[in-house]
């Protein structure tokens, strides 16, 4: 048949089925569903940049095991140790001895070690305070908050904080003594 | 043989009454709706880092104390906050978890009443009667009435 005359059996576009037209709808939904998820999945990858290793350390306030409110506010002027730990954790049983040795040595030169226990049971954290002897101020991390602000991957992680409230150091796994000890003298050079 | 009996009775007799154990399957089902707090969405009754395994001791202490699974499960969100649960703790992740079922929902809501309305306008509109000459044309009029001719 020619063309003509097929084009001229065709129904116009208006007799067209319903479902013809509707399926452009649904090619529309998906096709915007995708582009939505594209833009946020673009937007959480360029959100999620990793633990701050400069900058301002995020601002906290937490409860000590021994009932203490400590904020990091408070201890501008001090070089804060911030250790995350938790009793599960192997390396941390092997860095805690370390941070107590530290806490010992730098106190009076106006360093606070303080641990945060992260995503552990307050009863088995207290075993391992114990279990070592830690007299440094050690807090639960309640809700995840603060490891969240800095954007903790796991345990150990450490961060040293300058008098200002900025990031000076972080150490990714766990602290080794001798590395601490020349961040620590490059922030308090005058220190006996 | 009357002490015989007593002698295997004693133990039974002396035994402390104890709670039922919570078995592991119990554990577990409070286990399957956290997830692990050190790796990437892993349900926490399928995970064998040191951390679940202390968080499934936990569960079971604190089903052996008599929390209900419920109780369980709010007391790790409290302590350890959304993610325990499987939400995401970004907040552009958070806010997509939460918006794209609603989303989606309604824009399927509306592709279907659409849909609806515009079937049911089809269905009840009157049909406009088709001009012939729109389906077929002249040449081809012609034709078929020649053919039909020639047939009779």
């Amino acid at each position: 048949m020619p063309d003509a005359e097929r084009a001229a059996l065709e129904p116009p576009d208006a007799a067209r089925p319903a479902a013809a037209r509707g399926s452009h709808g649904l090619i529309a939904l998906i096709a915007g569903v995708l582009l939505v998820s594209l833009f946020f999945g673009f937007v959480f990858s360029r959100s999620n940049p990793g633990q701050p290793e400069r900058g301002a350390a995020p601002a906290f306030e937490v409860e000590t095991f021994a009932g203490e409110t400590l904020r990091l506010a408070d201890l501008r002027g001090q070089v804060v140790v911030l250790n995350f730990w938790a009793s599960w954790c192997g390396p941390c049983r092997v860095e805690a001895p370390v941070l107590q040795a530290i806490h010992e040595r730098w106190r009076e030169r106006g360093v606070t070690v303080l641990g945060l226990a992260y995503t552990d049971i307050d009863r088995h954290s207290l075993a391992f305070i114990e279990e070592f002897g830690l007299s440094y101020p050690n807090a639960p991390d309640r809700g995840n908050r603060v490891s969240d602000r800095y954007n903790i991957q796991g345990v150990p992680e450490t961060f040293v904080i300058d008098q200002r409230g900025d990031i000076a150091h972080f150490f990714y796994a766990a602290v080794n003594e001798t590395a601490l000890e020349t961040v620590l003298a490059g922030l308090l050079p005058g220190a006996p | 043989m009357r002490v015989l009996v007593l002698a295997l009775l004693l133990p039974l007799l002396t035994s402390p009454v104890t709670a039922q154990e919570v078995s592991d399957d119990e554990v577990n089902a409070v286990a399957r709706k956290l997830y692990c707090p050190v790796c990437e969405y892993v349900p926490l009754d399928d995970c064998e880092t040191p951390a679940c395994r202390q968080w499934r001791a936990e569960i079971r202490f604190q089903l052996d104390v008599g929390n209900s699974p419920q109780a369980i499960i709010d007391d790790f969100v409290a302590r350890y906050g959304q993610r325990v649960v499987g939400t995401p703790t970004d907040p552009t992740l958070r806010a997509l978890a939460l918006l794209t079922p609603w989303a989606l929902a309604l824009g399927a809501l509306l592709l279907g009443a659409g849909r609806i309305r515009r079937w049911h306008r089809e269905r009840t509109a009157p049909h406009p009667p088709a001009p012939a000459s729109t389906l077929v044309g002249d040449d081809v009029r012609a034709r078929i009435e020649a053919d039909l001719r020639a047939r009779r």
